[in-house]
């Protein structure tokens, strides 16, 4: 960080944060218009907004070579904007270069030793992107009109007022004077300006990249000509813009300036226009002390030029510490907890409390969606891991020529924030793996096999029996356990005979650390690295990554996130006193049964037959060893849960209720019992402070 | 109390130590115990180690055959789950029914919390060299691997006890 002024250390983390978003936000425009194959104006003004801040704050937190290449690509941005280009095509791979490049550049800053890349390969290529989009309007320009604002522009660079007709309409604004910085605030006038009308000219030119305009605005002012139909909204607008001390309309500018004087003799033609515009400024001036505009509020905005441009739209979005959240989800418990002790204080009984009641009762609704609140905060839906993919799929698409749908599902599922961080390196290298492995290189291999010429790879989400399955699948080549078998063995990788793997076995050979079948070493993969960072990732926050897969139609690959804090639908039973919760989702049902309706077999195995279906009952305080007084059928309840291959009646003694709770995982220091093998994948506090144990019914009823 | 830190956390750097008091060798420096009852023996726990005291809450019995029994399950302790474990049982003493004056000392090391449940606490005694009780071969003596150092102090004889052991050290235990 050596590069790094110490006062803005503490600015670094805001501009890291605020910049590695907006570069994401460029992504998702860029491959959003690319596919729709068109540039909207709104998609313009936001990439514009965007290259802009990060090219602001760049230069604020003093990272030269960062400003230049924004700066560039804003340029870009600006051609297609002010001309209406159509075709554009060639401009999205240059972006994505310049917008990677940036990305890598943030990633480098945060390291000790920060030393600014030389970025003038791309900048150059940059600038031939815009020498070729300024060539195109510049051909376009002899044909179409020529009020066309760059041709116009490039007429009145001396500084001079053009003449555009009287169709345009000429304002001079001059800023409060001392408040500095004027070049910034001319250009952000200007970015207004734009919305409101066309503009055709302003002096000065490249306000927002040439600081020395400063004082030449200071001086004289900033001059915009716009569309004189637009006059009335642009003197609103001025009006309610900020730290504007006057301005002053000169109308038929070439009325006003000696002829002959205009284009040629820039040293004898400044004062020239100056001169009539004088006066008027002092009548503007004068009005507007009179009536005082709006400066106090201003004062705040100006003082941060770089907010302001973020401005144009509101974030409605903070970052806040992880750790603040994990604080403020303990007191939330803490006031339940609480809460329960003084409304249901012992001291309390067989008093008349009926306001102290009523009050309670409003008290708990509010802890409740505190509660509710709370929890929500923490979670995240997985769509901005998902959509990252996007950007990967294209760009090996076009790398290695494969025709690829990517389909996202159930992006909207949450998780915790902790879980989607992990998330995003195992499911790069997964998909990667997909696009460069399992995707057949050639199309007619797929033709072959019957499937159709566009691949596609999917990714999918679902929160299933207290876990968050991801699943990654594709319909390529499968993955061929026996290739895998002797790159295995040729390895030493081979924990057991060869004949003892199974076919499942040895497909999941593929996530062990070293392993890649692929001989070349593509810029994707292929150095046998990815799937091993994928199950460290994985297993980091404790989840399991498999492998199926069918040689010829395809492969999945299925990740398993346990729910640490994810927040699950439950249902809260009773077992001798012992609370239980069981995931919604593996409930079929659950009903009271007689005596007479349970089948005994051989072995004092108990059956009972639902719907001509014979499922086994589990009593579960005979599976946990539970003293419990309900052991007749008649006296309590039993609930049918599923999983994927198999389906049981748990018998309990009473439903509860059900309830949203937050899967806490058993403290570390359970970690050396295997208690996931007795059934239990966690704990939660309930409301009144006890804590439930949360089911896993897959391995209740599978061990 | 600054002296007595400084001891304690000397000690958690150089485990195992048998006995950091003994070797600071020096009179006054002094750590704190708080002392507590299991039966009739006084037992102490150094107070660097201690988060909090609270009372017996209600406990949620981990159904999972694996555990040892005395760990008797989880509490809630304002929003986190703490595992309890009971000292009586972990000693191998007969369990007796919490009454009031029960307690659950949480513990902490090396980031993992423990509330240790105890007859009854008593009070924290400033400890310096000179209470310290030569213990030859205390490893020896059965049932005494949770023991740290013993203290003779005017009221009798404390056990300070190695909560390290205490809490990570089962599978040795019955």
């Amino acid at each position: 960080m050596s590069k790094i002024d110490p006062g803005m250390a503490a600015m670094l983390d805001a501009y890291l944060f605020e910049n590695s978003s907006l570069l994401e936000q460029l992504d998702d425009i860029l491959l959003r218009t690319e596919s729709a194959g068109v540039f909207t104006e709104e998609d313009i003004n936001e990439i514009f907004r965007i290259m802009h801040t990060v090219k602001g704050s760049s230069a604020m937190m003093g990272f030269e070579s960062l400003q230049e290449l924004s700066h560039k690509g804003e340029d870009l941005f600006f051609l297609i904007r002010e001309n209406k280009i159509d075709d554009t095509s060639f401009v999205y791979d240059l972006v994505f270069r310049m917008s990677d490049l940036f990305k890598e550049e943030i990633d480098l800053i945060q390291t000790e030793d920060y030393e600014p890349s030389d970025f003038s390969d791309i900048i150059k290529e940059l600038e031939k992107g815009a020498d070729i989009l300024a060539g195109k309007t510049a051909a376009a320009d002899s044909s179409a009109a020529p009020a066309s604002p760059v041709a116009a522009a490039g007429a009145s660079d001396d500084g001079a007022v053009a003449d555009f007709g009287a169709d345009f309409t000429t304002v001079i604004i001059h800023f409060e004077s001392g408040i500095e910085m004027e070049n910034l605030r001319a250009f952000l006038l200007l970015n207004k300006f734009h919305e409101e009308t066309e503009v055709a000219d302003s002096f000065p030119k490249n306000v927002d990249s040439d600081p020395s305009t400063a004082s030449i605005i200071a001086d004289t002012g900033f001059r915009i000509t716009f569309r004189a139909e637009d006059k009335e909204a642009i003197i609103k607008l001025l009006n309610v813009s900020l730290n504007i001390d006057g301005f002053d309309f000169i109308e038929n500018p070439a009325g006003a300036v000696p002829e002959g004087g205009i284009p040629s003799l820039a040293v004898e033609v400044a004062p020239a226009p100056k001169a009539p515009v004088q006066e008027v400024r002092a009548e503007v001036r004068a009005e507007a002390h009179d009536a005082p505009a709006d400066s106090a509020p201003a004062k705040a905005a100006a003082n941060n030029p770089i907010a302001g441009m973020g401005g144009a739209t509101k974030q409605s979005i903070i970052s806040v510490n992880l750790a603040k959240l994990d604080q403020l989800h303990d007191i939330v418990g803490e006031i339940i907890t609480t809460e329960s002790m003084v409304i249901s204080n012992p001291e309390l009984e067989g008093l008349q409390l009926e306001s102290f009641h009523k009050a309670a009762r409003d008290l708990r609704k509010l802890t409740d969606e505190l509660q509710d609140t709370v929890m929500s905060i923490r979670m995240v839906p997985l769509s901005g891991p998902f959509s990252k993919m996007n950007r990967i799929v294209r760009d090996m698409k076009k790398a290695l020529g494969k025709d690829v749908e990517l389909i996202i599902e159930g992006e909207n599922t949450e998780v915790d924030k902790s879980i989607v961080d992990n998330l995003n390196d195992p499911l790069m290298h997964l998909v990667r793996n997909c696009m460069d492995h399992g995707i057949e290189t050639n199309v007619e291999d797929r033709v072959a096999n019957g499937k159709p010429e566009k691949a596609f790879i999917k990714l999918a989400a679902v929160n299933a029996s207290g876990e968050v399955i991801i699943t990654i699948t594709d319909d390529g080549k499968g993955i061929d356990h026996e290739r895998v078998l002797d790159k295995a063995e040729r390895l030493g990788l081979l924990m057991k005979s060869r004949s003892d793997y199974t076919e499942r076995e040895a497909q999941n050979l593929i996530t062990m650390p070293g392993f890649s079948t692929n001989e070349q070493v593509t810029e994707y993969s292929g150095r046998g690295v990815g799937m091993d960072v994928v199950k460290q990732n994985i297993e980091k926050c404790g989840g399991t990554v498999t492998v199926e897969s069918r040689l010829g139609s395809g492969t999945t690959f299925i990740i398993k996130i346990p729910l640490t804090l994810a927040i699950i639908d439950g249902m809260e039973i009773e077992v001798g006193g012992t609370v239980f919760t069981i995931p919604i989702s593996m409930i079929k049902q659950s009903f009271k049964v007689t005596e007479d309706q349970i089948i005994r077999d051989t072995q004092r195995g108990e059956m009972i037959m639902i719907r001509g279906e014979c499922y086994p009952i589990m009593r579960l305080h005979e599976r946990f060893n539970i003293m419990s007084e309900v052991t007749n059928f008649e006296d309590g309840i039993l609930i049918l849960v599923e999983t994927e291959n198999k389906a049981v009646c748990l018998f309990s003694d009473k439903l509860i209720g059900e309830q949203q709770v937050v899967v806490k995982p058993f403290p570390p220091y359970f970690s050396r019992y295997n208690i996931k093998g007795a059934g239990l994948s966690g704990c939660t506090i309930m409301g009144d402070g006890s804590i439930a144990l949360i089911i896993d019914v897959a391995n209740l009823i599978e061990n | 109390m600054t002296e007595a830190k400084s001891l304690a956390l000397a000690k958690r750097g150089d485990k195992p130590a048998s006995s950091s008091v003994a070797r600071t060798g020096k009179e006054n420096e002094v750590t704190k115990v708080l002392t507590f009852l299991i039966g009739e023996q006084v037992y102490g726990i150094e107070i660097p180690y201690i988060i909090e005291i609270i009372g017996v809450p209600p406990i949620t019995t981990v159904p999972c055959y694996e555990i040892p029994s005395f760990i008797k399950g989880i509490i809630n302790v304002r929003s986190k789950v703490v595992p309890v474990v009971n000292v009586r049982a972990c000693f191998g003493k007969p369990e007796i029914d919490y009454d009031e004056r029960a307690c659950t000392v949480i513990v902490s090391h090396e980031g993992v919390s423990v509330g240790l449940i105890v007859d009854q606490v008593l009070d924290v005694s400033s400890v310096s060299e000179k209470h310290l009780a030569r213990t030859p071969e205390l490893n020896h003596v059965n049932n005494n691997k949770f023991i740290d150092y013993i203290l003779e102090m005017a009221d009798g004889v404390k056990l300070v006890l190695d909560v390290q052991k205490l809490i990570f050290d089962h599978d040795v235990a019955y």
